[in-house]
Formats: C-alpha cells, structure tokens, sequence
C-alpha cells in the first residue's frame, strides 16, 4: 500500500490558481492509472496574501484507506516532489502558522526531488538550498516564475510544464502518458500536450549528495499551542521603537528596494508610504531600510520621486537583512560598487511582475 | 519603555510631515498582503493617535492578518471585537473609561477610543451599530472604517460598498452574464452624517493622501463625542493589480472623483486637496478608465461598462448640490425649483 505527495510551495495569491490547477490536474491524471487521490490547501496558510509563501498538495495512493489514513495529516508524510513555483523561495519559507523560517526542503522524502522553476545553475540554487542528511535531487525547470492575480489566471503553460516536469522526476507517481490521456479529455487538449512535452523534456536533474549545499543555518520552527497561551487570549504588545519579534515578513519578498544614496533628495515620500515600517532614519536624512521587515511590494520605488533611486532587485542575489546604510556611510564608492555588484548579478532591477 | 529619541530632518518639500511623530504604535510583523494600504492606514492612525489610545478593531484583514498565532505588531492597548460590533464596542469602552474616571479608580485624563472596522463589517453588518454610536453625544469615540471594497479576509466576497460590476467570490464574470455585480457603492460617510444631526465629525478620505487622513483622525479625536473617518484603500490581492501599485491607485480615484475628499465638521461641509479642485472647476476629472484598466477585478468591463460608470461618477459631480457627498439633485424641489 503506498502513497505519495506533490508539494507545490508557491506565492500566496499571486500563484494561488496556478497551485490549484497543478494539485487538482496531477489527482485526476493519476485515476487514469487507477489510483486515487485528493488535493489539500494547508489551513495554516490561509486565508492567503499577496507573496507570503504558501503549500497546496496532491495526494496519490494505491488505495483509498492509505489515503484517508494521510489525509487526515496536517501535512503529508511522503512528499516525493516539492515543486517549488518561485525560485526566491528557496531561501526558506516563513508561512502562517509557524514561527520562523523553514528550509525549502524541510519535508522532502529521502530520495525525492525539489523541482525548481530557474533560470539560476544548480550550483548557484545549491548556495541558498540547505544540506540535508540524506541524498535528494535537485531539478530544475528553466523558466520565469508565472504571476497571476486572484481574478486574472496567467495562462502562460507554466501549469502544464510543471506537471511534465513532475512526470519526469515522479514517473512512478503519475507517468507523462496519464497526463496526457487526461488533457486529450479537456480544453485545448493539444496545445497542453506541448506544454507537458515541452516541461519533461526541459527539465534537468541532479543528483544532491547527503551534506552537499549550503550550511544549515535554520533554527527549529515552532508551532505555538494553546499550551502557551495566556489567560483571556492576552498577547504582550510591542514596546515602542521594537517589532513584533515573532513574524519577520521578509520571505514574503521576491525583490528588494536598493536605495541609490547618492541620488536621494530626503524627500521622506518612501518613509511616508511604507506600509510595513521599514524605513529608519539616518542622522544624514537619507533612509535606511530594516530588510527583515520588508515584504518587496515595491510601494517605495514607484512612489520615490528620483528616477532610479529606489530600484527593485531579485531577491536571490542577496545574502543578510542587514540595513546597508552603514557601508555607505563607511564608504561611499565601496556602497556604490556593492549596488552596481548586485544589479549585475540579478540582471537588472525588476520593473513590474504583474499582469495589471 | 521610552521612546527613542529620533532626529527628524526639516526639509520644505513636505514640511507637514516633519511634525508628525517617528514612533510607530503599529509596527512591522504583521501579515498582511505585499502592498496593502490598509495596513498603512492603520499605521496612519495609530501615529497621530499616540499612546494615550485604545484600540478594538472587528473580525477582517486588520484582525487576523494583524493579530495571528499569539503575535502581534500593535504597541497600543488593541482588543478584537465581533463582526459588526464596531459601534458597540466603541460605545462600550468609552462609557467603562468614564466610569472607571469617574469612580476615581484610574486618573481623570484623555484617552483616545477608537473602533474600527471594514466596509463588510462596518458598512454592511454594522449598521446599526455605528447609527447608535453617532447618536450618544455622551461618550468621546472614533469609528474608522477602513473601506477595501469587499469581504477582504475571506477571500474577496462582495460587500455593499464594492464598486458597481467588480468581480469578487459572490459576484464572477461569466459568457452569459458579464457583470453580476449590480449594486452601485453606498456612501456611509455621508449617510452617517445626514442621518445623525448628534455626531461632531464626519469624514472620507484616502490611503493615498496620509497627511489629509492624519489631520482628520487627529481632528476626531481632538473632538467631545461621536466622530466617523471612512478611508478609501487599495486591496491588491482583491482588487488584482501588481502590489507596488497601491499607492498611486488610491491617488488616482480621487483624481477620477470616484473617491472624494471631505469632512464636515459640526454641520460645516469642505472639501479638501484634489477634490476641493475639482469642486471649485479649477481641476478636471481625470476618466475613470484610467483607474478601472489597472484592476484585474474590472478586467472584464466593455467599453459600455466604463462608459456606465463614468456617467454615474459624471452625475454625481454635475448634478448633485454636494458633488460626490450627497444626492440632492440642483433642483431639489423638482422643476421649477420650488415645491409649489
Ligand atoms: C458574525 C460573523 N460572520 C462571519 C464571519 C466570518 N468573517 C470573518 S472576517 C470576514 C470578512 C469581513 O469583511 P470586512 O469587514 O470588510 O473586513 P476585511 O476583511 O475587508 O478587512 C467574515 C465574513 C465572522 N467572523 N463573524
Ligand atoms: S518594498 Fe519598500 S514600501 Fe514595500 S515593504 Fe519594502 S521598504 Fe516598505
Ligand atoms: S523617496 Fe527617494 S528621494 Fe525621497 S527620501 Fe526616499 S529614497 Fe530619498
Ligand atoms: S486582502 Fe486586502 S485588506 Fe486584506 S491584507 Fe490583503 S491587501 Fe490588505
Ligand atoms: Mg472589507
């Protein structure tokens, strides 16, 4: 009797009908094969918001008994495939229910496979992915993460290339002839056989060593219990000048703001508009930005009056949440060399990622 | 703890800023959406408010996605209240506040009481509770309605204040029927003012204009009895449009007059900023299509679509004695101008 698990890790809205097509589509393909199967929206994660990172699941048995017996699981327990939707989510997850950042591959079976959407090498994905005890395997879909809205679905294939994919790295769980049997039976039938063609043809896997990756600098996550709570449902308020010290937002970030010091006119529009605080003072009137809080919405970029002050820039090239005021303040060519470094490297700074 | 000592730098440019306090009494770790302006308001009002406030605030957005999993990013005292209570509550902690004065069992001073709620919780549900807060001229409060346009939390249902033909949970765009959404926005602010000769302070403002929405929050508080503050935010995840365009969205409603900007206070109706602008002739609307192209919810409009909602944004300027507030057409008695 067997079961296993697709986790589709996600950004929260923004990828909410891409998950669901995924999760939903994998389960009927799998009936072809008659297996069994359902679908879960972990209930930590919701009601979802806009870039905090979420899990939508397949579950595919042998039989309808092992399958009742994992569904009843706050989350499953043989996730074979965790396919990740956003490549900035590899850098681990803070979701709802927990305190604290997960790693990205904090459930993945022993053997199984992080799918990741990329246009990053194996070797630089492999600097953000932490170690694990046992071997796994990386695989990599080339392409850019889809975004869509609540209302308006990206119909761009992502969908289906990632199902291909998951064929590909998952045959024993759901083979490339199910799906393609079960897209024959829908809409557009054809061109979605492109699509799952293309994905298991274009994904490519490597094979990750127990110990290889980055170092694990993960505390332990917890999940609070009523246990811990006090009488009458009390929470301590945040002393002033502090932050809530229990959710950071930062995961929830796919770019960040790069200040251009040197062009800022202390206007303080960007402290004005912040919806998350971020923004600090410094003696000089520019403003720093405390990057644990940040949630990327880019608010402050397109609000700052100064073209090309305040620029958005992918996420993944950077290394601490460290505000980076102090290395302009200590020298300012060094401050700018750092800029010019990190726009390189992500290839430019991030105009607009949605469809409206 | 004290407060830390902050400089501010004094610079022309938005020199009205400069006054306003550093501290954050709503801060950062909460969980709401990338760009939500809602959250910025709450920031907004907790600014001017100060420490000296308590805060409740009903189930929606601003209650769970605030205040989940035993955190939270509120410095001041906040407490959840049931859906639609808003008014109750508010009128509840003001009047145990007086009595705790009174009794001399804590110290007879200010505290600010504010109550909050959404357009579903507020507007819809609540009703009837904002109308008994705005009649008892006894008790110092503030109801702030902040108005994302629909059942945020659970994920987008349409309120009475969602604009007329957005898609939302109850109301989607099918091949047959294109809008299924046929209620056109009702106008709280102005139908708690008309209705409530008792209250001192009615205002609507906006997420995108934070000075305009501190100086009335302040101007609230600073008033004896019931005051209302209504603000106008931009929900990305409802709405459907990329985060970093929260604030220029909000901007651009009022540029459309599809949100207006104004207070009256004590039975004195003004306008404020663009509005005030647009009201005087010295500032022409900009088209509603500019604002309702931007939204994901709207992306199903035909062109007759925004050509009908232009026309009832157009009716509410030329034809109504207070343009964007109350419908009183120009002629209130009928032709002729008199009820005769
Ligand atoms: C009496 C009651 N009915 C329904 C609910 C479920 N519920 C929780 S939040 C919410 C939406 C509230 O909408 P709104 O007041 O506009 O606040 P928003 O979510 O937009 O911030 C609903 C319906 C509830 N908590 N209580
Ligand atoms: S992107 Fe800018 S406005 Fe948005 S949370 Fe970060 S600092 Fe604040
Ligand atoms: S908005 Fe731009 S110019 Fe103004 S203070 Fe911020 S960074 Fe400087
Ligand atoms: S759904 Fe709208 S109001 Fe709620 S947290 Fe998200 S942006 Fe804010
Ligand atoms: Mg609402």
């Amino acid at each position: 009797m067997s079961v296993g698990a697709v986790d589709i890790t996600y950004r929260g809205i923004f990828q909410k009908n891409l998950a669901g097509v995924i999760t939903k589509e994998l389960v009927k393909a799998a009936r072809h094969e008659d297996k069994i199967g359902g679908t879960v929206q972990r209930y930590g994660d919701s009601p979802e918001r806009n870039g905090i990172p979420a899990k939508q699941f397949s579950v595919i048995a042998d039989d309808a008994d092992s399958l009742r017996v994992e569904m009843t699981k706050y989350e499953p327990s043989n996730v074979v495939v965790v396919a990740v939707m956003d490549d900035t989510l590899t850098k681990g997850v803070e979701s709802w229910a927990w305190y604290g950042v997960r790693p990205i591959n904090l459930n993945l079976a022993p053997g199984g496979t992080l799918l990741v959407i990329s246009r990053r090498s194996a070797e630089e994905l492999l600097e953000l992915i932490p170690r694990r005890e046992y071997a796994w395997n990386l695989a990599i879909l080339p392409g850019e993460p889809s975004f869509g809205g609540l209302w308006v679905y990206n119909d761009d294939g992502t969908d289906y290339r990632t199902m291909g994919a998951v064929s590909r790295v998952a045959g024993d769980l759901v083979s490339l002839d199910s799906l393609l049997a079960q897209a024959a039976s829908g809409q557009d039938g054809e061109l979605r056989a492109e699509q799952l063609r293309e994905g298991h043809d274009s994904v490519r896997a490597y094979p990750v060593d127990a110990g290889v990756g980055a170092e694990d600098t993960y505390e332990p996550v917890e999940m609070p219990g009523w246990t811990q709570m006090r009488e009458g449902l009390v929470i301590p308020a945040v002393p002033v000048g502090e932050t809530n010290p229990l959710f950071k937002k930062y995961t929830t970030r796919t770019a960040r703001p790069l200040v251009k010091f040197d062009a800022c006119v202390k206007c303080q529009i960007c402290y004005t508009v912040c919806p998350d605080e971020c923004f600090i003072p410094t003696p000089e009137g520019h403003w720093d930005i405390r990057y644990e809080s940040c949630c990327g919405c880019g608010i402050c970029a397109q609000s700052c009056p100064v073209t090309g002050c305040i620029e958005m820039v992918d996420e993944a090239v950077f290394d601490s949440n460290e505000p980076l005021h102090g290395v302009y303040e200590n020298n300012r060519e060094e401050y700018e060399e750092l800029r010019q470094d990190k726009l390189a490297k992500a290839g430019g700074p991030i105009p607009h990622y949605g469809i409206f | 703890m004290a407060a830390p000592e902050l400089t501010v730098p004094d610079l022309e440019i938005n020199r009205r800023i400069t006054i306003l306090p550093l501290q954050e009494y709503y801060t950062s770790g909460h969980r709401t959406c990338q760009g939500c302006e809602s959250a910025l308001v709450m920031r907004y009002m907790a600014k001017v408010a100060g420490p000296r406030t308590l805060v409740t605030g009903t189930t929606g957005c601003m209650y769970v996605a605030n205040t989940s999993y035993n955190s939270t990013p509120w410095s001041l005292p906040w407490a959840h209240t049931q859906l639609g209570s808003s008014g109750s509550s508010a009128i509840g902690t003001s009047a145990a506040l007086k009595a705790l004065m009174r009794k001399g069992k804590i110290p007879d001073e200010r505290i600010n009481v504010i109550a909050f709620c959404s357009d579903g919780g507020g507007g819809d549900m609540g009703l009837a509770t904002l109308s008994a807060a705005m009649q008892d001229t006894r008790y110092n409060l503030l109801i702030l309605l902040y108005d994302n346009e629909s059942y945020a939390n659970t994920d987008i249902q349409a309120s009475g204040m969602t604009p007329w033909g957005a898609v939302t949970a109850f109301t989607p765009s099918g091949k047959r029927q294109r809008i299924t959404h046929h209620r056109w926005k009702k106008n709280v602010p102005a139908l708690l003012m008309a209705g409530h000769p008792t209250g001192r302070y009615f205002a609507n403002t906006s997420s995108g204009f934070g000075m305009d929405l501190m100086e009335k929050v302040r101007t609230a508080l600073d008033m004896d009895g019931p005051t209302f503050v209504q603000t106008h935010d931009p929900c990305p995840k409802g709405w459907d449009y990329d985060p970093r365009m929260s604030h220029e969205l909000a901007v651009m409603a009022v540029e459309c007059g599809i949100t207006v900007l104004w207070d009256c206070l004590e039975g004195e109706l003004r306008y404020q900023g663009i509005s005030r602008q647009q009201v005087e002739g010295k500032l022409r609307r900009r088209p509603v299509a500019d604002y309702l192209r931007r939204q994901g919810r709207f992306a199903h409009f035909a062109d007759e679509d925004i050509d009908f909602f232009q026309s009832r944004i157009d009716e509410m300027w030329e034809d109504w004695i207070l343009p964007g507030v109350l419908r009183v057409n120009q002629t209130p008695f009928g032709p002729g101008g008199s009820r005769g």
